[in-house]
């Protein structure tokens, strides 16, 4: 104990300073980055442009243009990312192998909209570097015109979708850093004025996206994709670093802390946002950052393509955020939105401990599910994907999205029903509760209290399940197919003491009496809101119907938008900024 | 032996044999979509178009670009290997030189190709068939025009009539009489269809593969259709190729079936997995040179061949591999 002790003094005494703004930030990343020997366009960049150890990073450059295996999207952004980053240091015997590797390599284009933006991103920037050069000197055979103009269309397509019915690949802790990389690389290097614009105001908005469903440093909320890790662990996800970086939380003294380094890599592609001249617009710090006032906000997304078992390509997607200064309880509606890696919903709360999450889900697969998205052969289509992503059919799998589960959320109050079908392969929900939880049990009411900190969740679930012990956390299991939970979360702040919380639990009304019939829950909140839903049906509140389809594009007080408008205004006090994406023009007002 | 090694050496120098060579024996091209190790993005091993010579035992070379997972391939017949398209998730791969040089002739617009189809007269009029529909091309690619909406994976055009193609669609088989310019359903009740093959001497007849409903036949050029399932055990078919010297001898392949066989047009099957490591067939071509010769692709184990009309099979490379189609070109 006292060993301990004398270490955590001496951590304390030896910590180094916090960064406090983006510049100091973003050095510190570079000082990182330089030092390390990976081949990566990110530490070639960041050597070269911080003039440290420049010869390794010749070295390293010359190794990536020579490993012919590799090819492909991720390559694609950032190869042509670090040899403009720094072609102005670089030998003519580089700039001929960076030349050469976009003619001799297959850059492949993939299948999934990050994949695209990558590809065609780095397309636009290496057609427009090489212009004028006949189709024997490009990989797919097309001209450097031929490439500029696909890669053009496409990019100004995919803005397009985005400004108007969002992502489909929307929220996504892991995902953001591929769509924000190169949105960084095109930002920078983009001659014409109107995709640099374009570009810019794309960051804008991801980072806009992110920052309202933001809370020191967590994405909170519901994501459209996420792996295991990061969901039960949400500082993991390489969102962190670019939240570190460009909104300054959390405030830690990033690398020295291993519970913050992202999974892949180490997150080194914000070192082209370090490098580059893309500012955050403080608006949209102060919306990351603001927490004085706590918020409902809501959002409509996309599907992502569906080419089989259904009617409509992109339906919308919606979403449910409710943001204080502790915790983000967020929600999707619910359904399959996105085969594999969907995170429905959570309530993820400010920790000083690890694992600071709480969810439920039912752990689906099935071949269907992947083939309305994905073109193979269905029945090799669940093999194929738990290659890649591991636990696709696990049945205590913590990613998954599911057409038996469905969800209705107002502001820290939420109902989480599953209707599944009998004889599907995973009868039964999970709960995900942290080891790291300061307090959990179940309470004699039926209601399973938690305290972490000075937040209080308590779900109440519909039916009976077991806990089962696992390394990180306590599993809940239930395997009734009609199933669910009422989840109502507080804090200090919120409710004053935990006692005081419990208590008001009490005041709460669960009706029941027609869930065997149609999994149809009634509830009386702790403040005397009532929330009537049926599985896939009416979402009552106060007897008052709500549509999902009345959900804006971005609709709260920090980002207002209409689905279709192609028009998002953001809002911050007396400050607000505009992105017209139709003219492509943004207006500020202070 | 000595020519063997001396391709084995080449290949172990890197060069790239890009041209078949002119020799009497047929050409074996095979696309290729995956191979157990392919992770999109990654360092991988090659995926896209592979051609052999039944001499050259485990040998196949690779042409054109690498890891576009290839769906299916298509070699312009007489053209010599000269004209031929790949299609992949990054689009179509065209060549018109025998494999020296490859353009990608779709944009943005088109992706997730399953299937491409030439007109066996016209070498300008290509058709493919994506996730999201048929295109069609009547200059060899440069433009393309959608005919269809839905799922295709397979496109056939009539060999003794160029105006008048089959598509094997997830909301069944459709068929065009006008050179793919409009579609409409034929007879066949069920949805998700597979492949679609035509009798080499009966242009009226037809078998299909489905998914979970076994083989179809009609032999009306689509109006009426037959379930076939005497001596059939399985229910979802990828590919089906008859015999073209000898048309009662049909062959048939889909998930975990090993190879069906029928002797009597496709009344009648029996079933052989003698070789096979994996029974998920893929893809069948019978040689035309010599019809006791059988190819097979499969689902994750590569290339096999039969020497005695699908009797017995053995492993002739690719291993690993998920072959989607197999051409042969005398």
């Amino acid at each position: 104990m006292k060993t301990i002790g004398i270490l955590g003094w001496m951590f304390l005494a030896v910590q180094p300073a916090i960064p406090q703004d983006f510049f100091s930030r973003a050095q510190k990343l570079l000082d990182v980055v330089r030092a390390e020997r990976e081949i990566s366009p990110y530490v070639i960049a960041a050597k070269i442009r911080t003039n440290n150890d420049r010869q390794t990073a010749l070295i390293l450059l010359d190794s990536l243009t020579r490993d012919r295996a590799i090819g492909g999207m991720f390559y694609c952004y950032s190869l042509i990312g670090a040899f403009l980053y720094t072609r102005d240091a670089l030998p003519d015997s580089l700039h001929r192998k960076v030349r050469l590797a976009f003619r001799e390599r297959t850059m492949y284009r993939g299948d999934t909209e990050n994949h695209w933006v990558m590809y065609y991103t780095g397309l636009y920037l290496a057609a427009q570097t090489w212009p004028g050069e006949a189709r024997e000197m490009w990989f797919n055979g097309k001209s450097s015109e031929e490439n500029f103009r696909e890669a053009e269309g496409w990019l100004n397509h995919w803005m397009h979708t985005t400004f108007t019915i969002g992502q489909g690949e929307f929220d996504s802790p892991t995902y953001i850093t591929t769509f924000l990389t190169p949105m960084m690389v095109l930002h920078e290097f983009a001659a014409d004025p109107v995709m640099k614009k374009k570009a810019q105001m794309m960051l804008d908005l991801l980072f806009a996206d992110f920052a309202v469903e933001h809370l020191e440093g967590n994405y909170g909320g519901g994501h459209s994709r996420d792996y295991p890790e990061d969901i039960i662990n949400p500082l993991g996800a390489p969102s962190t670093m670019w939240a570190w970086m460009y909104f300054g939380k959390p405030e830690f003294a990033q690398w020295e802390e291993a519970r913050y380094r992202p999974r892949n890599r180490g997150g080194w592609e914000t070192t082209f946002g370090a490098l580059g001249s893309y500012r955050l617009p403080e608006i949209i710090r102060l919306i990351a950052t603001d927490r004085t006032e706590a918020y409902a906000h809501t959002e409509t997304k996309r599907v992502r393509n569906i080419i089989r078992f259904g009617a409509e390509k992109n339906p919308p997607s919606y979403k449910y955020s409710y943001v204080t200064q502790d915790y983000i309880l967020g929600s999707l509606s619910g359904g399959i939105l996105q085969p594999i890696q969907q995170h429905t919903w959570d309530v993820t709360f400010v920790s000083e401990k690890p694992n600071n999450s709480i969810f439920t889900l039912h752990p689906y697969y099935s071949g269907r599910e992947l083939a309305m998205f994905f073109p193979e052969e269905i029945k090799f289509l669940a093999d194929e994907v738990d290659r890649y992503h591991l636990v696709y059919t696990n049945p205590d799998k913590w990613n998954s999205s599911s057409p038996f589960e469905r969800t209705f959320q107002y502001r820290n109050t939420l109902i989480v029903l599953y209707d599944i079908k009998k004889g599907e392969m995973q009868p039964h929900i999970n709960g995900f509760f942290p080891k790291t939880l300061d307090e959990r049990w179940v309470d004699c009411s039926g209601w399973i209290i938690c305290r972490a900190g000075d937040v209080y969740v308590a779900l109440y679930p519909l039916r009976p399940g077991a806990w089962i012990e696992e390394k990180v956390n306590w599993r809940w299991r239930s395997n009734a197919l009609k199933n669910g939970v009422i989840v109502e979360v507080g804090s200090k702040r919120e409710d004053g003491s935990f006692a005081g919380f419990r208590k008001s639990l009490g005041k709460t009304l669960i009706d029941t009496s027609a869930f065997d019939s149609h999994v149809s829950v009634r509830f009386r909140n702790r403040h005397g809101i009532e929330m009537k839903y049926i599985f896939d049906g009416v979402r009552l509140l106060n007897g008052k119907e709500i549509q999902l389809s009345d959900y804006g594009f971005f609709d709260g007080p920090f980002i207002q938008s209409e689905t279709g408008s192609g028009r998002v205004t953001l809002r911050h006090k007396t400050r607000t900024r505009v992105l017209d994406f139709n003219k492509a023009e943004i207006i500020e007002s202070k | 032996m000595m020519k063997r090694h001396g391709i084995l050496l080449l290949l172990m120098l890197g060069f790239s044999l890009t041209a078949p060579a002119q020799v009497s024996e047929p050409t074996v091209y095979a696309s290729v979509f995956s191979t157990k190790l392919f992770v999109v993005g990654a360092a991988n091993p090659q995926t896209g178009m592979f051609y052999h010579r039944p001499s050259e035992d485990t040998v196949w070379r690779h042409t054109g670009a690498k890891n576009i997972r290839a769906n299916a391939l298509a070699v312009f017949p007489g053209s010599d290997g000269r004209i031929r398209y790949t299609a992949s998730g990054n689009g179509l791969h065209k060549t018109t030189d025998g494999g020296n040089n490859w353009k990608i002739t779709t944009g943005w617009r088109i992706t997730e190709i399953w299937a491409v189809s030439l007109d066996p007269v016209d070498p300008s009029a290509v058709y493919i068939g994506t996730a999201y529909g048929i295109y069609k091309s009547t200059d060899q690619g440069d433009t393309w025009k959608q005919v269809f909406t839905g799922f295709v994976s397979c496109i056939i055009v009539d060999r003794t009539n160029p105006s008048v193609l089959y598509a094997a669609t997830e909301l069944g088989v459709y068929k065009s009489t006008d050179r793919g310019e409009t579609w409409q359903r034929t007879g066949l009740s069920i949805d998700r269809t597979r492949t679609v093959t035509q009798h080499p001497k009966d242009p009226q007849t037809l078998l299909v593969g489905t998914e979970k409903h076994g083989i179809y036949a009609t032999s009306n050029g689509g109006r009426t259709w037959t379930k076939r399932e005497a001596g059939i055990d399985h229910e979802t078919f990828y590919t089906i190729a008859f015999d073209p010297s000898d048309p009662s001898i049909v062959y048939a392949g889909g998930y975990a079936t090993g190879v069906y066989r029928s002797k009597d047009g496709g009344y009648s099957w029996r079933r052989t997995c003698v070789g096979f490591a994996v029974e998920h067939i893929h893809s069948i071509a019978v040689d035309p040179t010599d019809t006791r010769r059988v190819y097979a692709g499969t689902m994750g184990a590569g290339m096999y061949r039969s020497e005695d009309r699908g009797e017995n099979w053995r492993f002739i490379g690719l291993p690993g591999a998920q072959v989607g189609r197999i051409v042969i070109e005398p």
